[in-house]
């Protein structure tokens, strides 16, 4: 068998590369298309080929590589990464078509950024051994550095420089963890690994109950950054909202944290010394962060600004899901990085089409768009609705999975989540009225609607939005599988 | 055939009207209005055709059911109770689409308006066909959204902007308790089953809910230090739902705002498709509140009270649809209340209630429709400036009379003469009468009274002011087109004799919703655990009075409506005048666009809650880029960083790697 998923993250890194040695965008973006569309290709063979029964990794390599250190070139996929791979190969040639006639200067390094951006994070998905784990997981974090530096709004620099350090410190906190759980592992087995599956399930073989918290605390840290949950999300306003457009959907694309709390912290869990206090820690800060979150983006005067803080009320979700440890919550939280991938990408578009069409993206200057872009209207209440939970759509699958299923455990903090969902709807509502509806701001000049091909790439999202609002089973039935597998382990282990 | 493998079909065809009509509506004429009449026609025909088929059989209900995701499912019931709302709300919303054609000829927009009202009904008739309680929410939510569409529908007015999303915060907060129930009953639900729920078991299914309540009324929960049962803590949350959708105290705030949309919208909304909703819910899960302690007296005091504060309101309102709206959260008070007194006549509250509910249905969507029907031609609501309209509008004004007939409740004791409104709206309040002497609460019954001759104050006053007398402004005018004529006058006939012809099977047969081949409840065995106790059946023989009372203060307010707006005996305007308090204080509706709006959304929470945390993440902010700007500043290594060279990254990378390789070794050494 062809080494598919070996081929999904290199083809993004090869194209890359020869996308940086174009001259023209028109070469440039010919050969984002083409890679990008190669990884939806095979991306979509590999779905209909996954068994969404069973909670094992599938189409899995494994090569030698430096057995001296237990290092292994490891790659599989289950039911937590595939849904994932697919959110990113469906988006990314979206997001190609989205920027197909946008003039920028050195187009050959941004579509090569791009690329970059889709192997990197597809490695992390398929890594199985933490040292590709960490190489990918750290190489996600310079295309997007230099996205936002190069084609970044006034504040770029500092926006740029604020993320890339912050989530780099997160990472080398991750990456303590890492070598606390190889060391602890490799003193008590005598030989060394990497591989991902048998630490974790090593980990719970350490003797000392401290050194087992704190690796668990540690790479809890690298993940809750990068999700990001409250109180370490002040990286992402300022990252996603300075970003240019294409920059903050691939912001969004990158589920890295959340995989690594379903996939590494979750199955961990259970064994660590003291799993009512992780449990707390991860419900508290994903409670307070739907609600912190979405109180923040009530009070956000930039539209874009505004859509980043609602991210992290979002994510919050993610959080407290998987603290929910029911299987309808955890899946439910899986669900919500799908689909909150989903509308948040056409939420940053439609912001980046205001601000290239008005100029502004304050929301007080705006006004009565509807009526000169009534296409961007459509789009925009379908996705606002599907941003505010409206049932039919997919964020009200997610997130009634995770209230719904965390309540059974987490009473409280569903109680406080539940406090933001007027909040949330509140700031969705006020943001559309002051926008698009009322009467139209002359002082904005003329503005057109939006191009064929924004209106083919957002519209395509919005359907899908739409459809797994109605119909999950495709993404949800491989979630439920990998969240009962994950749940029954902690069930044998009586927590 | 068996017409109830086509159920299914009842909310499918107007959603599938709702994508034709707005993807090819433009191309059409009339914006495509052909399409949703054709589906909503054959939606009402298959209603029927089941309602029939179920009133010869009415213990053969539809179900069925499909796994739709995790342990939850999609699915249809068809029980008596969902039969009659699906006949009613498909009917009326056909009439109003129809209406709709020549009403809607001169928007710019038509096929929008008839995709979103299709979608309306569609969503409508979802919630009413739901087997399970997560889909009635679903469905809930769109018409929520819906409403919001429609309210907005001429979003280019900031006023129906800002109407709109009032609709939709308001209704919100009660779809939040509403979640919040659903929520809590699940997590009951799951840790009765022990959190492995068998295959074909879809645990949020009525049946499954139902079959549970003693189980669920056993868990306890502590809230501030008062024990509460949890199936009253769910029953309360569900009615907060209802409270917002159904437009009760204090949550019905959104609905007056809610005309900004076009009138046929407010028909809609205030008949057939959205605030029914709530009634319907409480009826829906009647099971659990009559096991419920508190939960019906609740009801019951809320409906009540809603009642008559909302007519008390309608007698000043000088805007023909301010009126009406008023009128409609009076008249959701009387359904309320209709179910409250479930605890003390048991599921019958079910019959009575929605028996007002379907001819309310009627005779307000047909007030509405007459209001339209004056609006559009002559232009203005405000009743300062009509006068004489049943000159210009003969027909509009007989049907106007019918729909007033019957809301005011006018008809013959202990016969089977009277207006629709007549048998239910008398049947809610002599209720309430045996509700007083049985658990001996008798403000409900008293509200109740009172409110009847407000509505008959308030509906003739509305009478007098728009058709009677002569043209106080000169704004022309002429009889509407014959397709907004007949559907009113389809209307008139239900709202005049639907009730009269139907009053003793409808009361039986939707009383009997819970017994059939779905569910089998002994509704006295759930009423003890809610330690109701009910009266016994047949033996209610109210007094005389008792009977005659709500004619009397019907008449009455009629009386007074004459003298002051028929006769002008009494002058006006020693009573309408800024200096008379009361007024004032109805007049301004009771200040609450003051408490709730200005003071408690934008001042409290948005200026208060929201800049609180803006000023916290600024903190939050300050410490980041201290922090960093301490390390950078150190190191001075900013500059090196954005050098860009490979080296230095590599240097830094394998410095630092090394470092806690190092770091790490020590840590595990000293653990």
């Amino acid at each position: 068998m062809a080494p598919i998923l070996s081929m999904i993250v290199l083809i993004p890194l090869i194209f890359a590369a020869l996308a940086l040695l174009t001259k023209t965008k028109e070469q440039a973006r010919a050969i984002a298309l083409t890679g990008t569309v190669i990884v939806l290709l095979l991306t979509v063979y590999m779905y209909f080929n996954f068994d969404s029964t069973i909670a094992a990794n599938q189409f899995e390599e494994l090569v030698e590589w430096v057995p001296s250190l237990g290092i292994t070139y490891h790659l599989g996929v289950d039911g937590i990464a595939m849904p994932l791979i697919l959110l990113n190969a469906i988006v990314l040639p979206l997001l190609v078509l989205f920027t197909w006639n946008d003039d920028r200067k050195s187009p050959n390094k941004f579509y090569a950024l791009i690329l970059a951006t889709e192997g990197a994070v597809i490695g992390v998905f398929t890594a199985l051994d933490f040292f590709l784990f960490y190489i990918f997981w750290e190489l996600t974090l310079i295309p997007l550095f230099f996205m936002v530096s190069i084609w970044g709004g006034p504040n770029k620099h500092h926006a740029s420089i604020k993320f890339f350090i912050y989530t780099h410190v997160a990472s080398l906190v991750m990456l303590l963890g890492i070598f606390g759980l190889y060391f602890a592992a490799w003193d008590m087995t005598g030989t060394p690994t990497l591989d991902i599956p048998t630490l974790i399930s090593q980990f719970q073989f350490i003797e000392s109950g401290i050194a087992k918290d704190l690796i668990f605390l540690a790479l809890l840290f690298g993940f809750i950054v990068k999700i990001p949950s409250f109180p370490f999300h002040s990286w992402l306003p300022d990252a996603y909202t300075e970003a240019p457009t294409a920059g903050s959907v691939l912001f969004v694309m990158l589920k890295i944290g959340g995989y690594g709390l379903f996939k590494v912290m979750l199955p961990m869990l259970p064994f660590t010394a003291s799993p009512n206090m992780m449990i707390s820690i991860m419900a508290v800060l994903g409670s307070v962060s739907i609600l912190y979150g979405a109180f923040l983006a009530l009070s956000q005067k930039d539209l874009k600004r505004m859509v980043a803080y609602s991210s992290v009320s979002h994510m919050g979700y993610v959080t407290l899901g998987a603290a929910g440890l029911v299987s309808l919550s955890v899946s439910g939280a899986m669900f919500q990085q799908f689909s909150h991938g989903l509308i948040m990408s056409v939420m940053f578009m439609s912001c980046g089409i205001i601000n290239n069409a008005t100029g502004t993206r304050i929301i007080n200057d705006l006004g009565g768009l509807a009526q000169k872009m009534p296409k961007l209207a459509v789009i925009m209440v379908l996705i606002f609705m599907a941003s505010l939970g409206l049932p039919g759509l997919s964020g009200f699958i997610a997130e009634v999975s995770v209230l719904a299923g965390s309540f059974v455990n987490l009473p409280v903090y569903v109680m406080i989540a539940l406090l933001a969902i007027v909040i949330t709807a509140a700031y969705h509502l006020w943001a559309l009225q002051r926008a698009m509806f009322g009467v139209y701001n002359e002082r904005l000049g003329t503005v057109t609607d939006i191009s064929t091909y924004q209106t083919f790439s957002m519209g395509v999202i919005a359907i899908l939005v739409l459809y797994f609002g109605l119909n999950p089973s495709p993404v949800l039935d491989m979630m439920l599988t990998n969240s009962e597998h994950i749940i029954s382990l902690m069930a044998a282990m009586g927590v | 055939m068996a017409v109830e493998n086509y159920a299914f079909l009842i909310p499918l065809l107007p959603a599938l009207a709702f994508v034709l009509t707005f993807f090819l509506g433009k191309k059409l004429p009339k914006g495509g209005a052909i399409i949703p009449i054709v589906a909503i026609t054959i939606s009402f025909v298959i209603s029927l055709l089941i309602t029939l088929n179920l009133l010869a059989n009415p213990e053969e209900v539809i179900n069925q059911s499909y796994s739709w995701f995790a342990i939850l499912n999609i699915g249809i019931l068809v029980d008596p109770l969902a039969a009659v709302m699906l006949t009613m709300v498909s009917l009326v919303s056909l009439l109003i689409h129809i209406y709709s054609v020549g009403y809607m000829s001169h928007d710019k927009s038509p096929s929008r308006y008839f995709a979103e009202t299709a979608l309306f009904t569609a969503s409508m008739l979802g919630l009413v066909l739901s087997d399970n309680i997560l889909q009635l929410f679903v469905c809930w939510e769109l018409v929520g959204v819906c409403s919001y569409l429609l309210i907005g529908f001429w979003y280019e007015k900031p006023s129906a902007a800002t109407a709109a999303k009032k609709a939709f915060l308001t209704t919100r907060v009660g779809d939040v308790m509403f979640l919040a129930g659903i929520i809590i009953l699940f997590s009951d639900l799951f840790k009765i089953f022990n959190g492995t729920i068998p295959d074909g078991i879809y645990i949020l299914r009525f049946d499954e809910i139902f079959a549970h309540i003693p189980d669920i009324a056993a868990m306890n929960a502590n809230i501030f230090g008062m024990e509460v049962s949890h199936i009253t803590l769910i029953t309360l949350l569900f009615f907060g739902g209802a409270i917002g959708k159904s437009g009760q105290f204090p949550l019905h705030v959104w609905l007056p705002d809610a005309m900004e949309g076009p009138t046929t919208v407010s028909a809609l909304i205030h008949a057939a498709t959205m605030v029914t909703a709530g009634v319907y819910l409480v009826a829906r899960t009647f099971p659990m509140f009559i096991a419920a302690p508190d939960s019906l007296m609740v009801v019951a005091y809320v409906g009540a009270f809603t009642a008559i504060f909302a007519a008390t309101m309608g007698i000043v309102m000088n805007d023909l649809k301010r009126v009406l709206a008023y009128s409609t959260i009076s008249q959701l008070g009387y359904m309320m209340l209709g179910l409250g007194v479930g605890a003390a006549i048991g599921a019958e509250a079910v019959g009575i209630s929605l028996f007002h509910l379907i001819n309310h249905a009627f005779f307000k969507a047909l007030l509405f429709l007459c209001a339209g029907s004056v609006i559009h031609a002559v232009g203005t609501h405000d009743m300062r400036q009509l006068g004489g309209v049943a000159k210009v509008m003969p027909i509009t004004a007989a049907t106007m009379v019918a729909a007033s007939l019957a809301l005011a409740g006018i008809g013959i004791p202990g016969t089977s003469i009277g207006t629709s409104g007549f048998f239910s709206k008398d049947a809610i309040i002599e209720n309430a009468y045996l509700f007083g002497d049985t658990t001996g609460a008798w403000i409900p019954y008293a509200l109740s009274i009172v409110a009847a001759l407000l509505t008959s104050l308030y509906i003739f006053r509305l009478l007098f002011m728009t058709f009677y007398g002569k043209p106080r402004t000169d704004y022309g005018g002429h009889e509407s087109p014959g397709s907004m004529t007949v559907p009113l006058s389809i209307l008139a006939l239900f709202a005049l004799f639907f009730g009269g012809l139907t009053s003793k099977t409808f009361n039986t047969f939707v009383s009997e919703t819970f017994v059939n081949n779905f569910v089998n409840l002994n509704i006295h065995e759930l009423a003890s655990i809610g330690g109701y106790h009910l009266a016994s059946h047949g033996g209610h023989h109210e007094p005389m009075l008792i009977l005659w009372m709500p004619l009397i203060v019907a008449l009455v307010g009629f009386l007074i409506a004459f003298l002051i707006y028929g006769l002008k005996i009494v002058n006006m305007d020693s009573l309408v005048s800024r200096n008379n308090p009361i007024y004032k204080l109805l007049y301004n509706r009771y200040y609450q666009n003051a408490i709730f709006t200005d003071f408690f959304s934008v001042k409290v929470i948005y200026e208060g809650f929201a800049f609180a945390g803006r000023a916290i993440e600024r903190g939050f902010d300050w410490i980041v880029n201290w922090l960093s700007n301490l390390t950078l500043e150190a190191g001075e290594s900013l500059r090196q960083f954005q050098t860009g060279v490979v080296q230095n990254y590599a240097t830094v990378v394998i410095t630092g790697v090394s470092l806690l390789v190092i770091l790490i070794k020590v840590v595990m050494e000293v653990i």
